[in-house]
């Protein structure tokens, strides 16, 4: 999962969050015990339908550029290490 | 024992919009790196996505144009991978409630004849940004001017049956979202990328083999050439008793060679889900009956209307729709009067740049009329800027079809007496050299002399004495 | 006072808060206030929230003051843009006083998970604030500021509030603009208000209120306009939900909320009982969907375009895994494994597809309630006071039970509060008000008048 999350682990630590993440899915499993779950639907959150933008340029504007922000930047490029065993997906 | 390939394309269209997916960056290409960007799609903390009203209706548009079934509600769902590229380490993307689903396109194959492609889904997504690796040594660049452009990503069943036929669809594909005002379909511009699924297996056989994938094809021609690498690789491979391999493949299109591009252990797991940023996605009735009367009439209905409209073959209809704004010029010359096989002809034949209707067509009625030579209105096609009549430019460089008697006379006379050898040999017997002399004086008359009117004259000439 | 005075005092109340160790602010200048100050001036009217200070909590993103979310990863962090509701504070004549503490991402139950320090209880050192808004609410108990903004995913303001004896109001789900709140389970993320009176964050609620075209999530509703004070509440039907008053609900908190029903009789609300079977699925449910929609969230934060960047050598993979791996804390990392879990190939149906099931029972629990005649629910917010620091911290199911009555609301995207109703032991208890989607106008009036004949800083018997 540290893999697929991209989180580095310290063997170290690796014993305690396992042990940690066996408690949490343990305590979040016990909705599986449940039988079917189909009806009684409520009413959906937030609206029902998404707004739409209308296909005008607007300018952002901001006081800080991705050369402000950025950890390295060079050229106009945000820069990083090179791919290596990252592969495209 | 024979083989079958089976190939599915997915396609990727970048939509004609005038700004970014779901922000209002402009959609331009080619400006300055990282200058069309903002906290939405450079994924800064905070932000929030809106969707662009104009690429929903152009993603409607395609899907109509594709016969597909638009879906009332349709949902955007998050696809979740870590890449430089990707700024907020997901797309939004469609997945299991995608915009349209199952629709056709019939291609013309050469082997079977009109095939109806199955189109599976068309679904609405943004665009990542661009890596480049050589900008600086060891490093990777990240340029997200790209990021968060409209996509359309278009999936065909596996219903195509060679490298040919797959890419007389992706040619069918770009010609009609061209057609539809959806995209430029530019590949070098890489408003449209393909990736490639190709399996094969005996003939006769029912299931599918194992498919590979061919990734970032950057030609119509390196489309073919992959594919077809691809299927002799895995035809050679089943022939010797191998096995293949589900892997992801790159063309090199310096060797022909394709090549793996992940380990196999490595595939991905995007985790979709709902994307809850974005409530559902509504085409009601009302709007899909406005972007459907959008729709311009399609290159398979332009088609057949031409040739039976015009008496057009096939072939002609089929090259003069092959652009919208070439069959409407073809049109418009008609209108104006010209014959229509004569319009077509000369369309095809001579090309761009292409006079304005109402020239070519007294360009045609010219030549018809017998006033100008067939070829030396050729001569004048391409001065024909606006604004000039045909007529004065032909006077303009002398090409007029002269059928005065004495002019021709003279020409007639003049090759005669360069062309002894030619003459003595035509009395002797040798009757093809009529073309030949009938052609110097053409020659000489820059083209303007009345071909029918100079053989003659040089034949009743030539007989004599 | 002009706004520089209100400037200046604000600037040594929080030098105060500061010396006494508090730790509820992350960052703050006399320079930044004075330039609010400046800015409050040049304003053409008195807005309804003139030269107003208001403690914004660190996860709600601002120009004028670094945002770190409590987090290393974000460390020195400046947003180029202000959120909505900053933006409507300023429009309002508002100050922005500071930015205050919390659990890393908003991610805990006390404050304790800050990469920061944990912030102190006000009126007890060694106990925690509660959380995750833990800053905001310690700033509003101990008079440094007025009101304060917070946020709610899983009951982050009600649960603080109850904890140190102030208001705390989450309004439904989409009536406040999440444009610049620096998302953590996004489908229940609410900004929301803290403040010592109903009626202050009743104002403070109605200026931050309103639909956003750049937030797609949020609802076209009528302004939160505060009501005329209500004196008698006949007519009113109050449900208490059953399952939200077990056998062993902690002593002080039933005697306190028992005072408070008796009050609410007094005015002449009809008291019923309801039943709310699923609530007990509530906790579990949460623990799944909100870690999912963090974990996706929180993978911009890679040290790629901005925020911190750890040393690594090797490939941009190492990059990211050593960033993450160092900036984010032990409970963001966690959750960010659940929820990647969760989602993983195989496991969708069995957790986060049962979870969204489970969610929708749960919403449909408290419509039937006001469908049946029910005007709101009043429950206790929390199941203690305050606890000690560190009594919680070795269990991170412990610490998640202390959301078990201010998370169903969370999930159902209903409007609700917390307002104090007494003491026990010298800590403070509140009570909770959930109300049916868009009626926070009544609750709120419901409130007041509750307020108004309680005495919040009784002990309780």
């Amino acid at each position: 999962m540290a893999a697929l999350a991209e989180l580095a682990v310290a063997p170290a630590d690796l014993a305690e969050l396992t042990a940690q993440m066996d408690r949490i899915v343990g305590f979040v499993a016990q909705l599986t015990a449940l039988g079917d779950l189909s009806i009684g639907a409520a009413e959906p959150l937030g609206p029902r339908v998404t707004p739409l933008r209308d296909d005008v340029v607007t300018p952002a504007d901001l006081g800080l550029g991705p050369s402000d922000l950025a950890p390295e930047f060079v050229d106009g490029f945000f820069v990083v290490p090179r791919l290596g065993a990252m592969e495209e997906p | 024992m024979t083989w079958e390939t089976v190939i599915g394309l997915e396609v990727h269209v970048q939509l004609a919009t005038r700004s970014k997916m779901f922000c209002g960056c402009s959609a331009s290409f080619g400006d300055p790196p990282n200058t069309n960007v903002c906290p939405v799609c450079l994924g800064l903390p905070g932000a929030l996505p809106v969707p662009n009203a104009r690429a929903v209706r152009l993603a409607v548009r395609a899907a109509l144009a594709l016969d597909c079934s638009v879906q009332e509600e349709s949902v955007f769902a998050r696809k979740n991978y870590f890449y430089p590229d990707l700024p907020k380490g997901y797309q939004i993307s469609q997945f299991d409630r995608p915009l349209a689903i199952r629709g056709r396109l019939v291609v013309e194959s050469a082997d079977r004849g009109a095939v109806a492609v199955s189109i599976q889904r068309l679904h609405l997504e943004e665009d990542a940004g661009k890596l480049l690796h050589d900008r600086f040594p060891g490093k990777t660049a990240i340029d997200l001017n790209r990021a968060g452009m409209p996509l359309a990503e278009i999936v065909s069943g596996p219903d195509l049956r060679s490298p040919a036929e797959a890419r007389s669809y992706l040619t069918a594909l770009k010609q009609i979202l061209v057609y539809a005002g959806v995209s430029d379909c530019n590949m070098e511009m890489g408003s449209l990328r393909v990736d490639g699924n190709i399996s094969v297996r005996r003939t006769g056989e029912t299931t599918l083999g194992t498919k590979t994938e061919i990734k970032n094809l950057n030609s119509f021609a390196n489309l073919e050439r992959a594919l077809t690498a691809e299927r002799d690789r895995q035809q050679a491979l089943l022939e010797k008793g191998g096995r293949v391999e589900q892997v992801t493949l790159l063309f090199n299109a310096a060797s022909g060679d394709v090549r793996p591009m992940r380990s196999k252990e490595e595939s991905h797991d995007y985790r979709y889900f709902d994307d809850p940023d974005l409530p559902p996605l509504v085409v009601g009735p009302v709007a899909l009956q406005e972007i459907g009367a959008e729709l311009p009439e399609l290159p398979g209905a332009k088609q057949a209307r031409l040739m039976s409209a015009y008496g057009l073959g096939a072939y002609d209809a089929g090259v003069l729709v092959s652009e919208r704004p070439i069959a409407d010029y073809f049109e418009a010359v008609c209108r104006a009067g010209a014959d229509p096989k004569s319009a077509a002809n000369w369309i095809i034949n001579e090309g761009s740049p292409y006079p304005e209707p109402a020239s070519l067509a007294e360009l045609i009625g010219l030549v018809a009329g017998g006033t100008l030579s067939h070829q030396a209105a050729k001569r004048v096609y391409p001065e024909l800027a606006p604004g000039s009549a045909p007529r004065e430019v032909a006077e303009r460089l002398g090409v007029l079809q002269v059928r005065d008697e004495a002019a021709l006379r003279r020409w007639v006379d003049e090759v005669i007496a360069a062309h002894p050898g030619e003459v003595a040999r035509y009395r002797a017997g040798e009757a093809r050299l009529l073309a030949f002399l009938t052609g110097q004086v053409m020659k000489r008359s820059r083209g303007s002399a009345d071909p029918k009117g100079v053989q003659a004259m040089l034949a009743r000439q030539l007989e004599g004495s | 006072m002009s706004a520089r005075e209100v400037a200046l005092a604000v600037g040594a109340r929080l030098g105060e808060a500061d010396r006494a160790g508090l730790n509820a602010t992350l960052a703050w200048s006399e320079a930044a206030l004075l330039a609010e100050a400046e800015r409050v001036d040049a304003l053409p009217g008195q807005g309804p929230l003139h030269a107003l200070p208001v403690a914004i909590k660190d996860n709600i993103v601002t120009t004028g003051l670094p945002t770190t979310c409590g987090s290393r990863i974000l460390e020195g962090y400046r947003s180029p843009f202000d959120a909505t509701v900053i933006r409507r504070l300023h429009a309002a004549g508002a100050f922005v006083a500071c930015k205050t503490n919390l659990d890393e991402f908003a991610m805990g139950s006390s404050t304790e998970h800050s990469a920061f320090g944990r912030v102190l209880h006000p009126m007890d050192h060694a106990r925690v604030p509660g959380g995750s808004s833990g800053g905001s609410a310690a700033l509003v108990a101990a008079g440094v500021v007025p009101m304060a903004l917070g946020s709610e995913t899983g009951g982050s303001v009600r649960q603080p509030a109850s904890f140190c004896g102030v208001v705390g109001v989450k309004p439904t789900y989409g009536r406040v603009s999440r444009y610049g709140l620096v998302a953590f389970g996004s489908s229940l993320d609410c900004v929301s208000v803290f403040a010592r009176t109903v009626g202050d964050a009743a104002r403070l609620l109605g200026v931050i209120a309103g639909p956003d075209p750049r937030d797609a999530t949020t609802l076209s509703a009528p302004p939160i306009t505060p009501h005329a004070p209500v004196r008698s509440l006949s007519g009113t039907t109050i449900g208490l939900p059953r399952e939200y008053f077990p056998g062993d609900l902690d002593r002080g908190v039933r005697a306190a909320c028992d005072a408070a029903i008796a009050r609410l009789r007094e005015l002449g609300a009809t008291i019923v009982e309801v039943s709310l079977p699923h609530s007990a699925l509530a906790v579990p449910a949460y623990y799944i969907i909100a870690p999912a929609e963090a974990a996706a969230n929180l993978a911009r934060f890679d040290g790629a375009r901005y925020g911190a960047r750890a040393p690594a050598g090797g490939d941009v993979r190492a990059l990211y895994r050593a960033t993450r791996g160092a900036g984010f804390g032990a409970e963001v990392r966690r959750r960010i494994l659940v929820g990647t879990y969760v989602l993983s190939a195989g496991y969708y149906d069995t957790y986060y597809g049962h979870a969204q099931a489970v969610r929708r029972r749960i919403a449909g629990d408290f419509s039937h309630a006001f469908a049946g005649g029910v005007d709101f629910l009043f429950t206790p917010t929390a199941p203690t006071t305050a606890f000690k620091a560190g009594e919680k911290t070795g269990d991170p199911v412990a610490m998640y039970l202390a959301d078990v009555f201010v998370c169903p609301a969370s999930l159902a995207g209903l409007p609700a509060m917390s307002l104090p109703i007494g003491r026990s032991e010298g800590l403070p208890i509140g009570g909770q008000l959930i109300a049916p989607p868009l009626a926070e106008a009544g609750m709120l009036a419901t409130a007041a008048a509750l307020e108004r004949v309680l005495d919040a800083g009784a002990e309780v018997r």
